[in-house]
């Protein structure tokens, strides 16, 4: 082994966490190593092509989250980097009628008044209680989870400034915080609205991802990870990567390279070396070896230590820990390329909010009905989506005049139960076809056209993310976002803050605190501590400097 | 002004009620307590059905009643005697292989040990140790958040809560750490990664969503587990009923001098210059006071003053509670002693569970979430007749049921043939585990959430006057702003299950809030 | 249900008129309408409010009807004044709390009886009115979108009115309202602090209001106006306006934005005797513990209006800042509301300083300048409150 095969660190994992942690390592002045299963960059934040002529974001397909911290100390924009909100969205209901999410507030205001005059200033209300909640967690966002058992200065520090700032609420806004973080997102919106036909275009985002119910309590802090992002400051905004989420891969990629960093792709790690409890390097499937004293697994916490790390590095506790880690995968994904833009009859024709998030969930009821049947191992019949067309904003998605959509389905179990069993390999051509027809079925409440205009669609189950992307059981956040699985509980008590058991080895991914959804903190907050742990903190540029 | 007739006026003498008339009249305060009913008690009361066997109305066993408040109510002692007997919880299995849960071990019904044994003492210690520290709170008023760093109310607080901190500290690392881990989660994941998921995982379940709304796989069941297990989780059966529970706590309340007057309705609570000033009683008349105590729901106690004293945003709050009840009694007069396949007699006399896994309780649940009736119900019943000979009458027993997953919302309403379907379901769901039970059925009464409602005032019919759910315990009950049991105007308290530390016959919310209601200098 | 809202600012009953009108073409979004800013020029339409008269389409406000056995335990339950002392016929200028004792949004309440009360304010406020009037015999009718209203403010606008055929008017004293003519309100009130009334019509009879006033204002120099006009007035008048002076409670983001209205300066508007309303017993401990906050009226030295300007005492600690600062064209004098911190402009009312920046062509220019507290308006005049009113 020659010795160009040695690194200052080496990242397991193009996703965007490890992607962002290479950058900041490497802009640092590490020397840097990042290898990659597939033949591309990106894991689940990608863009690749649908059908011919057709590109689109196969699994993670709009963007909100990502830290502007992070955009600014990585110069993304200059890497090619452009996020452009959408506007707005809709719920179609069956009876023809359909609830608009307007972005300009008088509009909203009116459109909410149309269904219920009480739900207009509701919503004002609503809003109020979400952005004061989102302010106040965002902090913690791009901070360590403090470990509460600890009493390194540093942890204290971090449990303080959490007092302060709870403190810094105030009595009332205090105990509210505390029933928003317990509670149902459907108990929330109850609270607010009348109309179900709002409250079921708000819920969504209590669920997506999610193995939880709308009435599951703990799903009102969903909803915040999904409305403390922002698009330039307007929070709660979400907007398309222009070219799909491989953008945003690219971008990052791009900066890595730039900054020294070395990308090997088409072979995966194999196992992780460890000798005498410390990391060494990592073995590749190919047979390649690379050595460094630090290694950053971007897999999540199951894959990385379930699958390719000795057990005998591993503390038994540790080990029982990860496998009690909750990853149960909750949707798939329908990517459909289509021939014209479909018909919504419901709407007026050119409507804006068409260009934004589209739904046809008409109840809470009906979305917790939805949840019963993941329970029991069967997809949604009657699902929760949340659909869009980027190619009516951004024309590299489609050849001129056609388009591509994307639906995201809840739920979709990833050991589909068939015949009394329930397993990943269940899933299948004609289970996915069943699926695919169910949810095409739903969407022409919306398109009753959709059918006619599909040139091609592609079906994604949980079990085909975890063969594709390798996220465990297909759970887009590398974790359920449970409490008993966010800050100092992520993923592992004890090991909340990027490292594990094994010396050198930690751990980037959206599986560490804060969680998923394309936000890169985890990676950037991971690439902090690395730099801390070997001394060289003062290097870390940036939001942490 | 004229001189108020009492210190204090306790509305409703359910066993919290009487805990505070007690503890205020132990301090030579004048109190009378009013109840509406007939006899006191609330739902730990005794009912007669026909042929004159007197059997559990809607409360059944004990749980947790608190030793603080039994030691200082002298409860069990000669001023108000109780007598309870421990009973084992029988988790049923339809092939006789039930689980028995003794003294917080796991057992077959033959005496050997449960093969799942190790890891259920296992979870059992780790959960009994965070209900234990938990436990801490429930004796105070919980934290107000009021004030800033420095007043000396927030001081004292803090002192408290710094020795809960302490003593989580000094569990350890390893078990501190999986306190906060599970604290705000769901039971089902909790049991099934130490437990296969059959009648002993099932059993905990049960118990973890005890008279809630909510299924086991609910965020937040793990702490209403824990609170259910706040007195080691043994059930016990109280001599003579659960009237006797209630007597007791009456005889405790008589002995310290307070006075009792049934079947008279309070119309409203009398308020003057923002200050509570009595009552007006259902006949027109006026019992003038200088505090008055409510043992009703949160929302009765708010409409009994008149929502005109509170700010709106509580108003709100108090909408807003959740206070569905999800459990219906069932109670069964039995023409002989029922015989459950695989249980010995003794056995058929502890607790009977039908839980067979954590996902029959979650699926159980499900049709209440739409207004609808679960076709297979967990059920917890109980044959007081089999251990207390009071309890029977000619050779009849009573089968005393739990219904859970009931929904106080019937989508088709709660008329007649609902509560006879609901009577059916239970039959049907008891028969597979005693064959011929129903043939024994001479007598059922059925007590829906909404009769329950009806019966006792409780809102919803719920068993804890307002859900147990995260969002509404502690520093949040029974609406944040409200949760040092002061209830508006000044000398209004609430003194019932709606307020901390919750429901279950534990005596806590009526003590405390007499306590705090002494310590805030209002009389 | 109709079937789609129309997106962007929508017209009031009056636009087509003040389309016509409109040389400036300067609109600006009120509560989702077009509304002028100014129609021609907002020096002459300040003038022509201090020296004639001057119609300002007031529509966007929201308007809300309580009606009902308990719509007097509704009102008084809501606003922090005694709504039984207002009689019927009469206006009355209030503000109302959350239950912190912060002020939600202020507003005129209108008593037609005692089971009848119209309330008309700057923000939506139909929900915290249901939600009020929970548990109450009382209903809530949202009349915002059903009338509209015109805002006569001037010297000469008693003469107009009688010229239009309105001399009914001659007896209203200030805050009284009466309808003068089936469907057509009027009530004598305004935001300029001089003699004025306020019209209220049914949307569709809007237009013809317009008409018949325009039609007798020729010779009362009547002009339409626009916001900016309008909003030196109220500032000369003393008069706080929501958004500016303080935060409507329920529309800050941010912690702590709220104010009281002991700390707006209202606290004759407070009856803590009448019962329990919203946020008393926030404001009786307010009371105890101490204001945080004085909004006062100020004079500041120079000419340069000092719109958003810090303050500072002894020029070193800052105090406070302008909420609202103009050039006062009549009074000639440079005048503000602001909020201060406590103890500053109760307590310590001297040494205290405006920074302001100035931009005179290009060049930037900062100073500090001589802030004296004000107890009185700064314009007053004795024709705002003569009854009947002088012709002019």
């Amino acid at each position: 082994m020659g010795q160009h095969d040695r690194y200052d660190a080496i990242v397991a994992g193009a996703g965007h966490n490890g992607l962002t942690a290479a950058c900041y390592l490497a802009k640092a002045g590490l020397k840097v190593l990042v290898v990659e299963k597939n033949d591309w960059i990106g894991g689940a934040a990608v863009s690749r092509s649908l059908h011919e002529g057709w590109t689109y974001s196969n699994c993670s397909y709009v963007c909100s989250l990502l830290r502007r911290e992070i955009v600014r100390d990585l110069e993304l924009p200059k890497y090619g980097l452009q996020v452009i909100p959408y506007e707005g969205g809709a719920s179609f209901s069956s009876d023809g009628g359909y609830f608009a999410y307007m972005s300009d507030h008088d509009a909203l205001r009116r459109e909410i008044a149309r269904h219920s005059a009480h739900d207009a200033d509701a919503y004002d209300r609503f809003s109020q209680t979400v952005i004061r909640q989102c302010r106040f967690i965002r902090p913690f966002l791009l901070r360590n989870a403090p470990d509460p058992t600890s009493l390194k200065p540093r942890d204290i520090g971090e449990l303080l400034f959490l007092i302060k700032q709870a403190h810094g609420l105030g009595k009332k806004e205090l105990g509210e915080t505390l029933r928003f973080w317990s509670m149902s997102i459907g108990d929330f919106l109850d609270e607010h609205f009348e109309n179900d036909l709002i409250k079921a275009h708000i819920a969504g985002a209590g669920i997506i991802g999610t193995g939880l119910g709308v009435y599951s309590p703990g799903t009102a802090y969903v909803l915040l990870h999904h409305y403390m992002g922002d698009v330039d400051g307007a929070i709660g905004a979400w907007g398309f990567a222009r070219g799909g989420m491989g953008a945003i891969s690219n971008a990052l990629g791009a900066c890595f390279e730039e900054a020294g960093g070395t990308i090997v792709t088409g072979s995966g790690v194999d196992r992780f070396l460890v000798e005498g409890g410390k990391v060494t390097g990592v073995a590749l499937d190919n047979g390649d070896e690379y050595r460094a004293p630090i290694v950053a697994s971007n897999m999540d916490v199951k894959r990385t230590f379930l699958q390719h790390t000795g057990q005998q590095h591993l503390p038994d506790d540790f080990v029982k820990a990860v496998k009690r880690f909750k990853i149960r995968g909750s949707s798939g994904k329908l990517n459909i390329a289509l021939d014209a833009l479909p018909e919504f009859p419901a709407a007026p024709k050119g409507a804006p909010f068409l260009r934004g998030d589209l739904h046809c969930a008409e109840s809470l009821n009906e979305l917790e009905r939805a949840y019963d049947d993941w329970k029991e191992g069967r997809w949604s019949q009657n699902p929760y989506f949340d659909m869009l067309i980027p190619s009516q904003i951004d024309p590299t998605m489609a050849p001129p005049g056609k388009h591509m959509m994307t639906v995201f389905v809840q739920y979709a179990p990833y050991d589909l139960e068939v015949g009394g069993v329930r397993a990943g390999t269940n899933w299948n051509g004609q289970t996915r076809g069943a699926f695919a027809d169910c949810v095409f079925d739903k969407l022409e409440q919306a398109c009753p056209d959709i059918r006619s205009k599909t040139v091609h669609a592609e079906v994604r189950t949980p079990w085909d993310i975890e063969q594709e992307v390798s996220l465990t059981e297909g759970n887009i956040f590398q974790g359920e976002l449970t409490f008993d699985q966010l800050l100092f509980n992520r993923p592992v008590p004890g090991y909340a803050q990027y490292d594990t058991p094994i010396d050198g080895m930690y751990i980037v991914g959206s599986s560490a605190h804060p969680g998923g959804g394309v936000m890169a903190a985890p990676g950037a907050n991971a690439a902090r501590e690395i730099l801390r742990n070997i001394g060289r903190g003062g290097n870390m540029t940036g939001y942490a400097a | 002004m004229t001189t108020a007739t009492y210190d204090a006026i306790v509305i409703g003498a359910g066993h919290n009620g009487l805990a505070a008339a007690a503890t205020l009249a132990r301090k030579g305060k004048s109190v009378c307590v009013i109840e509406k009913n007939n006899t006191a008690g609330g739902m730990a009361r005794n009912t007669t059905l026909a042929g004159g066997i007197e059997v559990p109305e809607i409360a059944h066993l004990l749980y947790n009643l608190h030793p603080k408040v039994k030691k200082e109510l002298g409860l069990g002692t000669s001023r108000a005697p109780l007598e309870v007997q421990e009973l084992p919880a029988v988790s049923l299995s339809a092939d006789g292989n039930h689980a028995v849960i003794r003294n917080g071990r796991a057992e077959l019904p033959d005496g050997r040990p449960h093969p799942e044994a190790e890891p259920f003492a296992e979870l059992m210690r780790r959960l009994t140790l965070f209900a234990d520290l938990l436990g801490q709170l429930s004796t105070k008023s919980p934290p107000s958040l009021e004030g800033g760093l420095t007043s000396l109310e927030t001081l004292t607080e803090l002192a408290g809560l710094a020795k809960l901190g302490l003593d989580l500290k000094r569990m350890g690392k390893k078990d501190m750490r999986e306190f906060l881990r599970v604290l705000l989660s769901n039971a089902y994941d909790l049991l099934l990664d130490d437990l296969e998921d059959g009648p002993l995982a099932g059993a905990l379940a049960a118990d973890a969503v005890h008279g809630a709304y909510a299924g086991p796989r609910s965020p937040g069941t793990v702490f209403s587990l824990m609170y259910r297990l706040g007195q080691g989780g043994g059930a016990q059966l109280p001599m003579g009923g659960m009237g006797a529970v209630s007597a007791a706590f009456e005889k405790a309340a008589r002995a310290a001098g307070a006075e009792i007057r049934t079947g008279l309705g309070v119309a409203r609570v009398l308020v003057e210059g923002d200050r509570a000033a009595g009552v007006v009683l259902e006949d027109g008349s006026e019992l003038s006071a200088r505090t008055v105590l409510s043992n009703t729901g949160p929302m009765p106690a708010m409409m009994l003053a008149g929502a005109e004293h509170y700010d709106t945003e509580m108003v709100r709050r108090m909408r807003n509670q959740r206070c569905k009840g999800a459990a219906a009694k069932v109670n069964l007069v039995l023409s002989g002693a029922p015989e459950f396949t695989g249980l010995s007699p003794k056995l058929a006399a502890g607790r009977l569970l039908i839980a067979p896994s954590a996902t029959y309780v979650e699926r159980a649940f499900n049709p209440a979430k739409y207004g609808e009736l679960p076709e297979n119900p967990v059920i917890e019943a109980v044959l007081p007749s089999l251990s207390d000979p009071a309890m029977t009458a000619g050779g009849q027993h009573v089968l005393s049921a739990v219904v859970s997953s009931v929904p106080y919302g019937l989508e088709s309403g709660w008329d007649e043939a609902a509560r006879s379907k609901l009577a059916s379901v239970t039959l049907a769901a008891l028969e597979k585990y005693a064959p011929g039970i129903g043939a024994l059925v001479t007598e059922a009464q059925v007590l829906s959430p909404a009769c329950i409602e009806a019966r006792t005032g409780a809102p919803g019919g719920h068993w804890h006057h307002a859900e147990m759910g995260i969002d509404q315990i502690l520093t949040v009950r029974p609406a944040n702003g409200m949760a040092q049991y002061r209830f508006g105007p000044e000398g209004y308290y609430l003194c019932g299950a709606g307020a901390h530390p919750g429901g279950d016959v534990t005596g806590l919310a009526g003590r405390n809030s007499a306590l705090q209601l002494l310590k805030d200098g209002v009389l | 249900m109709t079937k789609h809202v129309p997106i962007g600012l929508i017209e009031t009953p009056f636009h087509a008129r003040l389309e016509m009108l409109s040389t400036a073409k300067s609109w600006t979004n009120w509560a989702g309408f077009i509304s002028p800013a100014a129609l021609d020029t907002v020096e002459f339409e300040y003038f022509a409010i201090r020296n004639q008269c001057t119609l300002f389409d007031i529509s966007p406000m929201h308007k809300y009807r309580i009606t009902g056995p308990d719509a007097l335990k509704v009102v008084n339950r809501l606003v922090t004044r005694n709504a039984a002392k207002l009689r019927d016929g009469r206006v009355g200028y209030v503000l109302w709390c959350d239950e912190e004792g912060m002020v939600i949004d202020d507003g005129t309440l209108f008593r037609f009886s005692e089971t009848d009360f119209r309330l008309c304010c700057q923000e939506p406020m139909y929900t915290w009115l249901l939600d009020t009037a929970w548990g109450f015999d009382a209903e809530i009718t949202d009349e915002s979108h059903g009338i509209a209203a015109l805002s006569l403010q001037g010297p000469t606008s008693f003469s107009l009115l009688q010229d239009a055929g309105l001399g009914a008017v001659a007896d209203m004293k200030p805050f009284d309202w009466s309808e003068i003519e089936p469907d057509l309100w009027v009530s004598r009130t305004g935001f300029t602090g001089d003699l004025g009334y306020e019209l209220w019509v049914p949307n569709e009879k809007a237009l013809e209001l317009w008409d018949r006033l325009w039609a007798a204002g020729g010779h009362w120099g009547l002009k339409a106006i626009g916001f900016e006009a309008l909003n030196i007035c109220r500032i000369e008048a003393g008069f706080i306006a929501a958004g500016f002076d303080f935060q409507p409670v329920h529309t800050a983001m941010r912690l702590g934005r709220g104010r009281s209205p002991l700390e707006l300066g209202f606290a004759k508007m407070v009856d803590f005797t009448k019962g329990h309303f919203n946020g008393r017993r926030a404001l009786l401990k307010q009371q105890q513990t101490g204001l945080r906050y004085h909004l006062r009226k100020i004079d500041i030295g120079g000419f340069k209006p000092a719109d958003g300007a810090l303050i500072y005492h002894k020029k070193k600690k800052e105090v406070g800042h302008v909420t609202s600062g103009v050039w006062s064209p009549t009074t000639k004098r440079n005048i503000a509301l602001a909020e201060f911190k406590a103890p500053y402009a109760e307590g310590i009312t001297d040494d205290l300083w405006a920074e302001v920046y100035v931009n005179e062509e290009g060049q930037w220019d900062r100073r500090l300048v001589p802030v004296s507290i004000e107890d009185k308006p700064f314009f007053i005049h004795s024709r705002a409150r003569a009854t009947p009113p002088r012709p002019f």
